[in-house]
């Protein structure tokens, strides 16, 4: 399954919004899991000196990554593909 | 729930009242839902509880600039709590001082005052503790080799392997895995277990 990253510039969000936002980006993943589209929300990295927020998503395509965030109205500057390594793997 | 509340009712926004009845929904047995002091029928709040939306024909639902508000509202909630999820009465008490849409509605109806939700909202907290504590309890009466599914930790001891290999295998889809219902905890049966395993063959010159 392919792996996006959605890149955020979310400026002064609180740890209790970036908590909303998990939570609405979970449950959209999931309905649209349900409705038969393969998209699902990873794991986030808060870059706090930056203010941008880096949210990986296995999805079948960009697309869905895309709708999932606008569904669950989390912002995004831009999704791309990325290519996961770990120390596992080489 | 919520999403599909909206759904239920051809609402392409889910709203604050979708979240409101979803939480209730829920906390619902036949189409009652017992919150402290009320009991909501939810065939009177418009819910056709019996009947789950149709998927192909239901418009896909995004939440509006006042249901993220609630969320919003439901995480500092959770962040006093000192819980780092949001969970159904964080989102309840955001409610607790509505005095539109269908929670100001259910507070003129049903005598509805703040502290007495909030109160119905803390006992339910204590219950799903409760709950929590009985089914680590249970899991704990049953040990790893008897039972069928298995957490990550327990797979990767099972395979001898380190536990974020095990991940690594679960994210690559090599090992498949399921996801406990609403969290974010894995399980693993012990039958696929034997899929990230391959046969030695010696190589023929």
């Amino acid at each position: 399954m392919p792996l996006f990253v959605a890149k955020r510039t979310l400026p002064g969000i609180t740890p209790a919004a970036l908590m909303s936002a998990g939570v609405r980006a979970k449950t959209c993943c999931a309905e649209m899991t349900q409705e038969g589209e393969s998209v699902r929300w990873v794991r986030s990295f808060f870059l706090p000196s930056t203010e941008q927020t880096h949210c990986y998503f296995d999805a079948a395509s960009k697309l869905l990554v895309e709708e999932a965030n606008q569904r669950a109205r989390v912002p995004f500057d831009e999704v791309i593909e990325v290519i996961e390594m770990t120390p596992d793997m080489v | 729930m919520a999403i599909q509340i909206a759904r239920l009712r051809g609402l392409t926004e889910i709203g604050p009242d979708e979240i409101l009845l979803g939480c209730l929904q829920a906390l619902s047995r036949f189409g009652i839902a017992q919150f402290g002091l009320w009991t909501f029928d939810l065939d009177t709040l418009g819910i056709d509880w019996l009947n789950a939306p149709n998927k192909t024909n239901s418009p896909k639902a995004s939440y509006s600039d006042a249901a993220v508000a609630i969320f919003d509202r439901a995480g500092q909630i959770a962040r006093l709590d000192g819980c780092s999820d949001i969970h159904i009465e964080h989102l309840l008490v955001a409610f607790a001082n509505e005095e539109t849409g269908l929670m100001g509605d259910l507070r003129r109806r049903f005598a509805i005052d703040s502290a007495a939700w909030r109160s119905a909202a803390a006992n339910l907290a204590g219950v799903r503790f409760v709950n929590q504590d009985e089914s680590k309890i249970a899991e704990l009466s049953v040990s790893p080799a008897s039972r069928e599914y298995l957490t990550p930790e327990e797979a990767a001891e099972a395979l001898g392997i380190h536990v974020q290999t095990l991940r690594a295998y679960v994210r690559s889809g090599k090992l498949p895995a399921l996801r406990l219902a609403g969290e974010r905890s894995l399980r693993i049966r012990r039958a696929d277990l034997d899929k990230v395993l391959e046969p030695l063959v010696p190589d023929k010159q």
